[in-house]
């Protein structure tokens, strides 16, 4: 131990430079790859779709090529029957958002994965099978929205409280969950049984004799 | 000066006159994010316990906020507290640091009544300018980020300003840069946007870029101080120790980012760039492991301030353990498809923020008491020495107990919810209602009460330690002064 | 770009994913303290984490089909080799950043190979 000269690759001059390097580079990468992530996640690509895709039916089907489900637009289908343009569908989407912020539902709900885990993960609440038939959900989930306090949907008594949600923000929520859960998430989440949506019968076909299952509120 | 084992404030400097301040609130506020995690862990357990009074939305939200909050305050009280000291010079605008302490305290209060009295606002951008913006951790309504900023640059300036008039050491440079990034990184949580995946992608630039990377690279720089301070350890070696954990840190934490990209919309090539940078994460880890058994043969553990060495101790486990050990645990795309927002991510998340930051706050403001009561001894055989062993004692059992559990129910609601049901709303109850679960959710609990106790002896002997004591701390040589850089 | 993890091999995951990290602090801490407290007895047990460490890895890669693709392939072979360096290049570096520590603060170290 009786060096006195400091190797060079242990200096505190070369580790400084190593510091000052790496982190530049990475911040450098970074950013490339951020302006193509922001282009690619813009909405109205083709991994977040346009706002105006709520006009559609939306599926969530195994895709054998990519080897886990993917979103399905399907034929049109508007949302509460009245179809929008993009602009009318942007808004209506944000005030969704924003009635998503402004009452705190990621503090109790996930979406997308992120958030609280309180209460079920929303990015595919709009396909929940829970909700009965796709006839009835839209009006369901308006409902619940509004008041939830009385629609238990669990052994446990766990029950989302009411927050004021208005009607209008209530329909502009369920805009912006139809249109979140049809957001390519890589297949997230795995093995989603989505609500039978097919339509109930053939055009030509008289309409089925047995009814529609009773929701389960 | 003042007689030994008295709190005097004329055993400190400017800055470190400001800095206990600091670390008052942010035990305060540790407090208050105790309660709040006790009151939102027991609704798991009694859905109906203050349903639609104070509901699980709102005490989660004080209970994050506390936290970032509190440790915010407390990396804050750090650098003021060793400004003075490593830069040489008075801090350069004190009175305007005063004031801003004040301004900053005022406005977390204001945030945290609007919080609990108004809690939630219709669906509309005045909702997120006032009250709240409904986004995890950085919830705080848009008005109060301005404040946050405004405070943030005049620490900035305090700190910077004051480097540069006196000596600017290698800590120095690295503190500084990095509180660049670390405020600069906070504007990118800042904005509204209708687009969820967009919203997600740069909220992650927030919270990943801070914990992951400057936080820890901010405690780099505290715990450098800390051991010249402590145990007298070289501060040339300290420094380039130092480079070398940014060097890794950044080079893993940056672009290690990928591990959030997976399933929000992002493109897929994430899933292999947060896959390649999850293998690297644990290296900077490794090397803080074999650097600090080296450390340890080289200095024989003699420190001037024994409960603050065992927490810095504590840093470097906790800090392997919750986020390396339990972050790589969860981190490649394969596992975390099914353990992504899980209770695995809660017990994660618990460790990690504990264990990487809540210790070094902790050390920091038993090394403040110390001075602050003229320097008094707090090496061995400390009078009324038993308080902050029990404390450390409890508040790790506790946590350790916590994150046990949240990983038991984790594991059984990937299996259960995700793999099996398909995480739809009925599948997630299936998972909620499993006894694991269950268990979990009481042992959390139980754990979080010896948690509580230890929080609260910890409270009262950052309150007394020293009190009693009328030795004068033991001394450490410092060998040299300071190099310029 | 991807193989979700089959249901009968969560456990088997989940733990060697563990237990890479804590064979990985084992062989750090055993490497690191035997070479500070010269006791080179204990090196056959730093090599011993070492191989669960390894072991770990490929039951992480088989239980988590990393083998089915050259990318994620070639992580568990970065993770196998980066892990087994590591610590000789970070022991190599702290004795490194102390070599021009006075006498008086030295203590008797074993010299890097
Ligand atoms: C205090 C916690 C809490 C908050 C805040 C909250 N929820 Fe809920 N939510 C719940 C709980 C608990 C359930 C499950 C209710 C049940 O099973 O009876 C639920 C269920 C739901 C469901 C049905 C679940 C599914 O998988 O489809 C939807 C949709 C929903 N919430 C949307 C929202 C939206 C939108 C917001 C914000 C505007 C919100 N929630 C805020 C607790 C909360
Ligand atoms: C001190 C450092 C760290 C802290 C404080 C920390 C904290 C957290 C927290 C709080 C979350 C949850 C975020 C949320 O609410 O959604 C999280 C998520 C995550 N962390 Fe860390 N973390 C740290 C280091 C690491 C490391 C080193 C790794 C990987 C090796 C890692 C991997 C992850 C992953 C993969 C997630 C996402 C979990 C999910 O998908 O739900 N973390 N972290
Ligand atoms: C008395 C002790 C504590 C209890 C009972 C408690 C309880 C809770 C609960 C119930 C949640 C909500 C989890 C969910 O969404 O399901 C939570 C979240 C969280 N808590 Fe605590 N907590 C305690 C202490 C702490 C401490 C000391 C820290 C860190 C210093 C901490 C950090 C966090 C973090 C980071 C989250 C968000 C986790 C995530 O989103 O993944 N908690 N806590
Ligand atoms: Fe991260």
């Amino acid at each position: 131990m009786s060096q006195t000269q400091t190797l060079w690759w242990a200096s505190e001059s070369f580790w400084k430079k190593m510091a000052i390097w790496i982190t530049a580079a990475s911040a450098v990468v970074l950013i490339f790859l951020t302006f193509d992530t922001v282009a690619k996640i813009t909405a109205g690509g083709k991994r977040v779709p346009a706002y105006s895709v709520i006009n559609h039916r939306i599926d969530y089907v195994f895709d054998e090529k990519r080897n886990h489900q993917v979103p399905v637009i399907g034929p049109v289908e508007p949302l509460f029957g009245k179809v929008l343009s993009e602009a009318e569908a942007k808004d209506l989407v944000s005030k969704g958002k924003l009635t998503t912020q402004a009452k705190n539902c990621m503090n109790c709900h996930t979406l997308l994965g992120n958030g609280a885990y309180f209460a079920p993960d929303l990015t595919k609440s709009w396909l929940d099978p829970a909700w009965g038939s796709k006839e009835v959900r839209e009006q369901l989930m308006v409902d619940f929205l509004m008041d939830p306090s009385d629609k238990l949907h669990n052994a446990l008594g766990r029950r989302m409280p009411k927050l004021g949600i208005t009607e209008e923000e209530a329909r502009a929520t369920v805009a912006f969950l139809k249109w979140m859960s049809a957001i390519d998430t890589n297949g997230f989440p795995a093995n989603f049984k989505p609500i039978d949506q097919a339509d109930a019968a053939p055009e030509t076909a008289p309409p089925p004799v047995e009814s529609a299952p009773v929701p389960a509120l | 000066m003042a007689a030994l084992g008295i709190l005097d404030s004329a055993n400190l400097n400017g800055g470190q006159k400001l800095a206990v301040k600091y670390f008052t609130v942010a035990i305060a506020l540790f407090a208050a994010q105790v309660l709040f995690g006790l009151l939102a862990g027991l609704q798991y357990l009694y859905p109906d316990f203050l349903y639609g009074v104070l509901d699980f939305s709102v005490n989660r939200m004080l209970h994050i906020n506390a936290m970032v909050v509190w440790l915010l305050f407390g990396f804050i009280g750090a650098v003021y507290w060793l400004l003075e000291d490593e830069s040489g010079v008075p801090v350069v605008g004190l009175a305007l640091g005063n004031l801003i302490f004040w301004v900053f305290t005022l406005a977390v209060v204001a945030v945290v009544l609007v919080y609990l009295l108004v809690q939630v606002g219709p669906g509309e951008l005045k909702s997120i300018w006032l009250i709240n913006e409904g986004r995890e951790y950085i919830e705080a309504p848009r008005w109060a980020d301005i404040g946050i900023v405004v405070c943030v640059l005049v620490f900035f300036y305090n700190v910077a300003a004051t480097f540069m008039k006196g000596r600017f050491t290698g800590i120095g440079g690295v503190l500084v840069l990095d509180l660049v990034a670390l405020a600069g990184l906070y504007t990118a949580g800042m904005w509204y946007t209708p687009n969820i995946s967009m919203d997600q992608h740069w909220w992650w630039w927030v919270i990943h870029l801070w914990v992951e990377a400057t936080w820890e690279v901010l405690v780099g720089c505290l715990l450098a101080y800390g051991l010249i301070k402590t145990m007298g350890v070289r501060r040339k070696i300290v420094e380039t120790w130092l480079y070398i954990e940014v060097a890794l840190l950044f080079g893993s934490g940056i672009l290690g980012l990928g591990h959030h990209y997976f399933w929000i919309g992002t493109p897929e090539y994430w899933l292999a760039i947060g896959g390649f940078f999850s293998a690297l994460e644990p290296i900077p880890l490794v090397a803080m492991v074999v650097h600090a058994v080296f450390d340890a043969g080289h200095h024989k553990l003699k420190s001037t301030n024994n409960p603050a060495l065992a927490w810095m101790i504590a840093q470097a486990f906790g800090n392997f353990f919750g986020a390396g050990v339990w972050g790589f645990m969860h981190t490649l795309p394969q596992i975390n498809l099914y353990t992504h927002g899980t209770q695995w991510t809660a017990s994660h998340g618990h460790l990690a923020f504990f264990g990487a930051y809540a210790t070094i706050v902790i050390a920091f403001v038993y090394l403040a008491v110390q001075k602050w009561r003229g320097n008094v001894w707090m090496s061995g055989e400390l009078v009324g020495g038993w308080k902050w062993k029990w404390a450390l004692f409890l508040l790790h059992v506790g946590m350790l107990g916590m994150t046990m559990a949240l990983l038991v129910a984790g594991y059984e609601q990937s299996q259960i919810e995700r793999a099996i049901e398909g995480s739809g709303w009925m599948g997630y109850f299936a998972g909620q209602a499993h006894p694991w679960f269950q268990q979990g959710m009481v042992w959390r609990m139980i754990s979080g009460w010896t948690f509580a106790a230890g929080f609260v002896l910890l409270a009262w002997d950052l309150m007394t330690i020293g009190k009693r004591e009328s030795r004068p701390a033991r001394s450490v040589e410092m060998r040299e002064a300071p190099a310029m850089a | 770009m991807i193989e979700p993890v089959e249901l009968a091999n969560f456990f088997t995951v989940f733990f060697s994913a563990a237990s890479v990290i804590l064979f990985g602090a084992g062989y750090a801490l055993l490497f690191a303290w035997s070479r500070v407290s010269a006791r080179p007895r204990l090196m056959p047990l730093a090599y011993a984490a070492y191989l669960g460490l390894a072991a770990s890895v490929i039951t992480l890669g088989l239980a988590a089909n990393l083998f089915n693709s050259g990318f994620w392939t070639f992580i568990v072979l970065l993770m196998l080799v980066g892990y087994l360096l590591a610590p000789h290049a970070v022991w190599h570096l702290c004795v490194g950043t102390h070599t021009d520590a006075p006498a008086a603060e030295s203590v008797k170290l074993t010299q890097p190979r």
